[in-house]
């Protein structure tokens, strides 16, 4: 289906604001679900939205635990896999593998101004020395904003000007093409997991990784729920085993050191 | 009671109350504006903390470029505990403590802090956040990101209590803070990995197509096989696989997406899933 240039200035708006949080990462609506939710509110397609929404959400999960780097954009990610499944009619799955150059794009305007920035940085410096509260405050205001803008209008371009050749670009795929990327949409949210597991997994925590996964292969569970419920209490449970150990630990140290002394 | 250390222009400093610091956390949702590689998130950081410093200072502009040069150092924390240690800052400031100590502490403690709000919001609220609310979407409701949006904007508010909890612990809370933290990280860890693991089965779809047989006998598919052993076992297989790019290789993430898409395309180019 086509968007309209009144959906198109209505996408910016959502690009707009989830960005401001995206600079913030305070109220995460910059997370794919939320921002496909939104658009598809605003294109009139609600339902769409939060299937594209749940899809790019799980594979973009841990994307920002890597340190240091900036990842393909989230906030993209999930404004074009649903923008790519309503213009063009494909599923979401295989509208996420779509929206990849998007987010890729999103990240490099990122890392731009992630540099660009580091001007501000310094700018503010001077003032500090000034003590200038006041030009501190509106130059940093105005960094944020500025970069928000910009992702607006990048998301603008990306969904209202570039649909067409995007349809048509897609439209010449053959059905192994399009079928290669529901497939990968499928295993993308591995990525997701993969890296939460990079920063969480040690040695000590691993029986737990299987756990989960045993209780949920083989238990009849609606969600994920349950199995959060069992982690706390196996969370507590260790804790207090720790804190046994570690106090009779103490109590062993502190009662050899007395019995030495006595000896003496 | 002990006399506060005058300011630099011989003054007494100011008093803060209970909305100041309300005021301070809610101005920290400020935190990451004009982020950049060099510095991070110090701009923001300073930012929120100034209507506060303002009161303490007066018109003490040497102080107030004294405390603005060491919050523009270096800083990268996670943003609940960068409002806690904003309380923490400004509990200081306001008591007259040495401003060498509490850059040290300022410094010390953001890379710690970092990890424990990593380990509760980033490894734990947002894998199972995220896991409810997207199965709730995938059945098509409407709660799925409604519910989503309701978590984060608790944990969002919740950031004025972290701050009033700073600048109420003050000094006090760095040896408190750092004992507790070893055992919520262990905690969060547990919980995050376990979630984790209950999500792959449920959240990646990969398996063979149900006509690839390869000869085997009647009713036998490749996918049959490996169900036989266990069930959802590629899945794991591949998180395990991208565990293991990623921490022994360092793999780019750019090059694992690339992968899997070609992957998928040549996968389905064979029909063989």
């Amino acid at each position: 289906m086509e968007i309209t240039l009144i959906q198109g200035l209505l996408l910016f708006l959502v690009g707009f604001i989830c960005a401001l949080d995206a600079g913030l990462e305070n109220f995460y609506w910059f997370r794919p679900l939320v921002v496909a939710f939104f658009a598809g509110i605003v294109v009139g397609d609600v339902q769409l939205g939060i299937a594209c929404g749940a899809v790019a959400e799980l594979s973009y999960l841990g994307l920002l635990t890597v340190g240091g780097t900036v990842p393909p954009d989230p906030l993209m990610a999930g404004m074009m896999t649903f923008v790519i499944a309503y213009t063009t009619g494909q599923d979401a799955k295989t509208a996420l593998g779509l929206s990849l150059p998007f987010a890729l794009l999103a990240q490099w305007v990122g890392i731009f101004f992630n540099t660009l920035y580091v001007g501000i940085a310094h700018k503010c410096d001077t003032y500090a020395v000034n003590g200038d509260t006041n030009r501190f405050g509106k130059l940093v205001v105005s960094g944020w904003l500025l970069k928000a803008l910009v992702t607006g209008l990048l998301v603008f371009l990306c969904s209202y000007a570039l649909q067409t050749p995007i349809q048509s670009f897609v439209n010449t795929f053959p059905t192994w093409l399009v079928h290669g990327f529901e497939v990968a949409g499928g295993i993308l949210p591995a990525v997701g997991l993969g890296l939460l597991l990079m920063v969480s997994l040690n040695k000590e925590n691993a029986p737990y990784l299987f756990l989960g996964f045993i209780m949920a292969t083989f238990l009849d569970l609606p969600n994920v729920l349950p199995i959060a419920v069992v982690g706390v209490c196996l969370a507590y449970i260790n804790y207090m085993h720790e804190k046994k150990v570690e106090e009779s630990a103490a109590k062993i140290t502190v009662n050899d050191f007395g019995g030495e002394e006595d000896g003496i | 009671m002990e006399s506060r250390k005058l300011l630099k222009n011989g003054k007494s400093r100011g008093k803060l109350t209970k909305k100041d610091i309300t005021k301070m956390s809610v101005l920290s949702f400020l935190e990451q504006a004009s982020f950049s590689f060099e510095r991070m998130q110090a701009p923001g950081f300073t930012l929120s903390m100034l209507p506060a410093a303002k009161k303490i200072f007066g018109d003490s502009k040497e102080d107030m470029a004294e405390f603005m040069t060491y919050n523009m150092e270096f800083i990268n924390t996670e943003p609940h505990m960068a409002t806690f240690l904003m309380g923490l800052i400004l509990s200081m400031e306001e008591h007259g403590e040495d401003r060498k100590l509490i850059e040290g502490i300022r410094n010390g403690l953001f890379g710690p802090f970092a990890g424990l709000g990593d380990a509760i919001f980033w490894f734990t609220v947002l894998p199972i956040s995220a896991a409810i609310c997207c199965s709730l979407a995938q059945d098509g409701s409407i709660l799925g990101p409604l519910l989503y949006i309701g978590i984060w904007l608790v944990a969002a508010i919740s950031r004025i209590w972290f701050g009033s909890f700073g600048y109420k612990l003050g000094v006090k809370a760095v040896s408190t803070i750092s004992e507790g933290t070893k055992y919520i990280t262990k905690a969060a860890g547990i919980l995050g990995v376990m979630v984790v693991g209950g999500l792959i089965p449920s959240y990646i779809s990969l398996a063979f197509s149900e006509s690839l047989k390869f000869g085997m006998g009647e009713g036998t598919t490749v996918q049959s096989v490996f169900d036989g052993i266990l069930p959802n076992m590629l899945p794991l297989a591949i998180v395990f696989l991208i565990y293991w790019l990623f921490k022994k290789k360092n793999a780019n993430v750019l090059v694992i997406i690339l992968g899997i898409i070609l992957f998928g395309i040549f996968m389905s180019f064979l029909g063989w899933m």
